[in-house]
């Protein structure tokens, strides 16, 4: 039969041109040559019509296996090929991983503000709230109701910015430069301590309380490597009844952990300062040295960073707070200090000139 | 505070290592600045015996000499064994002992002694001088040692000048660490253990009583709580003997002569300055030297004894002999004409008690900082000032060969009797959180100086408990309250001994406000614009403004300050811009082209009438150069106008502030920006929110500036109250919306703020986006004074897709409405 050989020869032709064919493309026209409306296949299959009715379903099962394995064919082959174009495209699009990618231009955060969100993650997590106050304060605040004494040298011009008061008529303006030794020359002055928001915190917020205040502060001092007019420090208080000094060593341990590593010590030793009573400074062991002693710690293995204390009743009391029930402790730690123990700073004046250079390393 | 533990060995029994006080005096609140070993220099010197002397065969003045050092240098059995040294004093011969400094030896002045060959033989050391040893300044010959000096011994030993010096810084409340009493007894407490102190005592009392050659009289008893006086007659001067120099060197002070070095010596014995006066140049009033202490009169003057002429206020104290004529700056320095010279016979010992704040006035004013002065204004125990004048004139007695007067003139209105404090050791417990036993506690108090009385009950929380009461010392000021005898408790218990806690948190929570949340998105957002953070200066330049060219409207008077340390940081910042183009200055100065930087910091705003200003925090931005530097797939653009204004917008798009319209600045308003390129940010109910633009040339010139800076400035509490947390939420559209671009071509005037209106407006509900694509200027194409925007539009209706005829009918529609309200015509 005629029509079974050419089925035959359909299918032979077929499967040599899918195997030859070098594309999708060539493969696309096999298809059409083959199965296609006006395809080959497609026209003995037009053809059986001519068939008897006993040829007729012989040849057509040959047709349809013809067309199914020639299909086949074409569908592998697709397949093979696509994988092959997907592969070449692939190979094309290879690049220098090597050359620098496009990065977005992110700003970094300032340093110390850094170190002082580390702060307030850190007490917020211990249940603290975060209070700022006034820059420019009074006496009291700053001085009196922490139980500093009214002749106490830092309330002289020497160690305090005093500022005019608009609402009096005399106020007397010094010479920049020409600082005295007079203590209290105006009721106003510039914070030098963040201590005064834990006084108007006590005063309006009743115990239990819980707080830190990170913030500013100003002070006659010359900028040089190591001091700035102005600085920033990071004071907390916490007030409640059955406070103890364990506490205050508890919770500073944490936080120097926090700040400086789980593997660095502490050390406590007795100090004096007005609004605390009993009163220490808490010493870090050295990170350099681990407390072996080397010239980055004086030698001694530690490294000063926290003035702490018990509040001293006289400071509980000018707030209106019960010091026989409550008890509670104070502590202050400067952000700079921080900053300078952590990247060994050679010159802390860089923290405002806005030196982008010295900004983005952070 | 100078500290010789040798000295202080003498008073209490100290431990063999000085660095296990050290560790005690950190431990307990000392601190201690240094250790200074004065023998140390002296390592290696040792005493030596000179066998021979012959002259070097080389040399006509120096000599060969063996040198016989004992057990100090031995041969491989153990045998002495002279040294070889080669000598050129003049004084070397043989048999006389002297100090050999020996190989290794490092003399003051970081001499290094080592091997040496003196023209062709060796010399294995150095035989010194005074002065290469520091003893002295003598340098004419070798130092000889007394006959019998046994060789082999270490020098500094030998000579007593082996100690250890320590530098204690006392805290403010401390007044009794300024003393080696106070000292002894702060060991004694420490170490639980008794202090041997003797003083002196006038051997022999002889002429007539104080009270008939004196007389003291105190006129303002606030400036002077006691004053006691005593008078040695027939004083000697000349030099003290050696142990009192040698006391008077480690406390720190130049020997000069016998009398007042026993002056120094018992100040720092006992904490109490002194003065002599020479007795004889003090007026005689009724027959008697006499002394009045009064305040100084307005314009007085005196000669101190350093020759120098000193203006005095009413707050000063003075010592006066006839209630006239100043004789001494009382507690601060004596008076030239009263001083103790080479013709002193008689003597007037002064022990005082001066208030402490006057003195501290007096010697900050003058600029007279004195041993004295330091000890007067911490407080000095006016209870101790008869006992120290007796232990000052037994020493006058001993070292100057002084007759003592019998009597202490004694003038004291000060007196205040001891109060006792009650003490509750329950109490201690509670506070410092430590198991400390009742004993323990009245021990450490009683050996800081407290007499304790028996047992009492009293009210603790609610409780009764034990307690005591306590007297302190005369000497502690600083114990007045059962919180300070805490403090002494917890400092001698140890707080390393205290077991770290931490609160419960039953009763609080914490965490950030909102306000404070959204300050720290404010940061985030301005980082991810690509702005890094700067903190400048809260001062400012009383010039900033005008240079700026911003009016002090709505910007109150400034915060100024009363004593500025520098003349361009006398006030307080009402605009950060000033700081921030200082740091742009910087920058550019320093080679950095590109600088993108915000602050958010505080402004103050004085007012007239009202004493604390107004604070505020506002957010300021300023960028200048470039978007970046240029990169191998990357172009940066220069920073303009519209990148200031995009991180405006993105902050506000992330504070969820919506209906913010940008306004031209008014000129007569913004003088610091370039007008035509600066915007006000106004809200919906018209308040200002602040601004951006570009600074004006015209200020940047002002801070050295050459390059254009844009920058921003907004009020932060205003930002913060019209922030929320969400806007409402819009369903995500979920039938296709159908895009159409059109081009118009429209005057310059017309905004795009305007365009954008007149698009929403004419499109109707189913214009569902209007987004500006492109702006294009040709004066051929597009006409003079005209420009082409390209807007893309999205037509959508929520509840169908949009037939093709629904879009063109509205589109059309848009077309012919806002050709018609803009003038403006579809570009083909």
């Amino acid at each position: 039969m005629a029509i079974v050989d050419d089925l035959k020869t359909i299918e032979e032709e077929a499967a040599a041109g899918i195997a030859g064919a070098a594309d999708l493309a060539q493969l696309d026209q096999i298809r059409v040559a083959v199965t296609g409306k006006k395809g080959s296949l497609t026209s003995v299959l037009r053809g059986m019509g001519q068939l008897s009715k006993e040829e007729r379903p012989v040849v057509g099962k040959l047709a349809n296996e013809v067309r199914g394995r020639v299909e086949a064919a074409l569908e592998a082959r697709k397949a093979e090929l696509a994988a092959l174009e997907l592969e070449a495209k692939i190979a094309a699009d290879a690049v220098d991983v090597t050359l620098p990618g496009r990065r977005p231009a992110v700003g970094h955060q300032h340093l110390i503000k850094e170190i002082m969100q580390e702060a307030e993650d850190f007490f917020t997590g211990l249940g603290y709230v975060v209070e700022d106050g006034p820059y420019v304060d009074t006496t009291y605040y700053n001085f009196t109701a922490l139980n500093a004494p009214e002749d106490h040298p830092s309330r002289s011009a020497r160690d305090t910015f005093y500022v005019v008061d608009p609402s009096k008529d005399d106020n007397e303006l010094l010479e920049a430069g020409h600082n005295t030794d007079r203590l209290g020359i105006s009721e106003l002055l510039l914070r030098t301590q963040t201590s005064g928001v834990q006084v108007h915190h006590m005063e309006a917020h009743k115990p239990p309380i819980y707080m830190i205040c990170p913030g500013t502060v100003f002070r006659p001092d010359t900028a040089d490597a190591n001091h700035l007019p102005q600085f920033n420090q990071i004071e907390g208080l916490v007030v409640d009844e059955g406070i103890t000094f364990g506490d205050l060593k508890g919770t500073l341990d944490a936080f120097t952990k926090a700040m400086f590593g789980e593997e660095r010590a502490t050390r406590y030793r007795p100090h004096f300062f007005p609004f605390t009573e009993p009163s220490c400074e808490v010493d870090v062991s050295c990170g350099v040295c681990h407390g072996e002693g080397c010239s980055f710690c004086k030698h001694t293995g530690w490294l000063e960073i926290l003035g702490a204390g018990m509040v001293d009743p006289n400071v509980l009391e000018n707030c209106g707070i019960d010091s026989e029930r409550y008890t509670g402790f104070a502590f202050g730690i400067g952000a700079e200090r921080v900053a300078a123990l952590r990247y060994d700073l050679p010159d802390l004046r860089m923290l405002v000139t806005g030196d982008m250079r010295f900004l983005e390393q952070f | 505070m100078r500290v010789s533990y040798e000295w202080l060995n003498t008073m209490v029994d100290l431990p063999a290592d000085p660095h296990t006080l050290v560790a005690e005096f950190v431990r307990t609140g000392t601190e201690v600045e240094s250790m200074e070993d004065t023998g140390a220099a002296l390592k290696n010197v040792v005493t030596g015996h000179v066998l021979e002397a012959v002259p070097h065969p080389d040399s006509d003045h120096m000599k060969v000499c063996k040198v016989d050092v004992g057990a100090k240098n031995v041969d491989a059995d153990g045998n002495p064994v002279p040294l070889q040294i080669v000598c050129g004093a003049p004084n070397m011969r043989t048999g006389i002992n002297v100090p050999v400094a020996m190989i290794g030896a490092v003399l003051p002045g970081d001499f290094k002694i080592t091997r040496a060959k003196k023209r062709g033989v060796e010399s294995c050391g150095m035989c010194c001088s005074g002065r290469e040893l520091g003893l002295d300044g003598d340098h004419s010959g070798i130092l000889e040692l007394p006959e019998g000096t046994e060789p082999g011994q270490d020098f500094a030993q030998w000579a007593g000048i082996g100690d250890v010096i320590l530098d204690c810084e006392m805290t403010p409340n401390r007044p009794d660490c300024l003393s080696m009493v106070g000292i002894a007894t702060e060991v004694s407490a420490i170490f639980d253990e008794d202090t041997h102190i003797e003083h002196p005592q006038v051997r022999e009392e002889v002429g007539p009583d104080a009270h008939d050659l004196v007389s003291v009289r105190i006129d303002d008893p606030e400036m002077c709580a006691r004053y006691t006086a005593r008078v040695v007659r027939n004083v000697k001067i000349g030099p003290s003997p050696e142990w009192l120099a040698k006391r008077v060197s480690a406390a720190g002070s130049r020997p000069i002569n016998n009398v007042v070095d026993v002056t120094n010596y018992v100040m720092y014995l006992t904490g109490q300055p002194l003065h002599a006066f020479d007795l004889g140049k003090l007026s005689e009033v009724d027959g008697r030297r006499s002394i009045v202490v009064r305040a100084a009169r307005d314009g007085e003057t005196i000669q101190t004894l350093d020759g120098q002429e000193r203006q005095l206020t009413p707050d000063t104290c003075l010592i006066t002999d006839n209630g006239e004529r100043p004789v001494a700056l009382a507690g601060v320095m004596g008076g030239e004409n009263s001083k103790i010279d080479e013709g002193t016979v008689d003597v007037l010992l002064e022990s005082a008690v001066f208030q402490k704040g006057h003195i501290s006035r007096t010697s900050r004013g003058l600029d007279l900082m004195s041993e004295a002065s330091i000890r007067f204004e911490r407080q000095v125990d006016p209870e101790g000032c008869a006992l120290v004048a007796d232990i000052a004139a037994a020493l006058f007695e001993e070292c100057c060969g002084a007759e003592v007067c019998p009597g202490t003139v004694d003038v004291y209105p000060g007196k205040a009797a001891p109060q006792a404090i009650r003490l509750r050791p329950e109490r201690v417990r509670a506070v410092c959180g430590a198991d400390i036993a009742d004993e323990l506690q009245l021990r450490y108090l009683t050996r800081l100086g407290c007499t304790v009385e028996p047992t009492f009950q009293a009210e603790h929380r609610g409780r009764k408990v034990d307690a005591y009461l306590v007297t302190p010392p005369s000497f502690r000021p600083d114990l007045t309250r059962e919180a300070d005898l805490v403090e002494e408790v917890l400092r001698l218990f140890g707080m390393a001994e205290v077991p770290s806690t931490i609160p419960g948190a039953a009763n609080h929570i914490g965490g950030l406000t909102v306000d404070q949340r959204r300050m720290r998105l404010i940061d985030a957002t301005m980082r991810a614009c690509g702005l890094s953070e700067t903190l400048n200066y809260v001062y400012c330049d009383h010039r900033d403004l005008a240079r700026l060219g911003m009016s002090e409207e709505g910007r109150g008077i400034p915060v100024q300050l009363m004593n500025p340390l520098v003349a361009d940081q006398s006030e307080m910042r009402r605009t950060l811009i000033p700081g921030l183009l200082r740091s742009v200055a910087y920058n550019k100065d320093h080679g950095v082209a590109d600088v993108t930087l915000y602050e958010m910091g505080r402004v103050l705003f004085g007012k007239k009438g009202k004493q604390l200003p107004q604070e505020e925090t506002y957010l300021a931005g300023v960028l200048s150069g470039a978007s970046g530097v240029q990169e191998w797939n990357v172009r940066p653009h220069e920073l303009d106008f519209f990148d200031a204004k995009g991180i405006v917008e993105q902050l506000l798009e992330t504070l969820r502030i919506t209906k913010v319209k940008f306004k031209p600045a008014d000129p007569a308003r913004y003088g610091w920006l370039q007008p035509g390129r600066a915007a006000e940010l106004m809200t919906r109910d018209g308040q200002v929110l602040g601004w951006v633009g570009n600074i004006h040339p015209r200020a940047l010139k002002a801070f050295g500036i050459d390059d254009a800076v844009v920058a921003f400035e907004l009020p932060v509490a205003r930002l913060l109250k019209l922030a929320t947390d969400q806007l409402p939420f819009q369903d995500i559209p979920t039938l296709p919306g159908v895009a159409v671009d059109l081009a118009i071509v429209v005057d310059e005037s017309v905004t795009a703020e305007l365009m954008a209106q007149r698009l929403t407006s004419a499109g109707g509900k189913l214009l569902t986006s209007v987004h500006l694509a492109d702006i294009y200027r040709d004066e051929q194409r597009v006409g003079v004074g005209k420009k082409s925007m390209t807007w893309n539009l999205v037509y959508r209706a929520a509840d169908h897709t949009l037939t093709s005829d629904e879009v063109e009918k509205a589109h059309n529609k848009l077309v012919t409405k806002v050709c018609k309200s803009t003038g403006g015509e579809v570009r083909a």
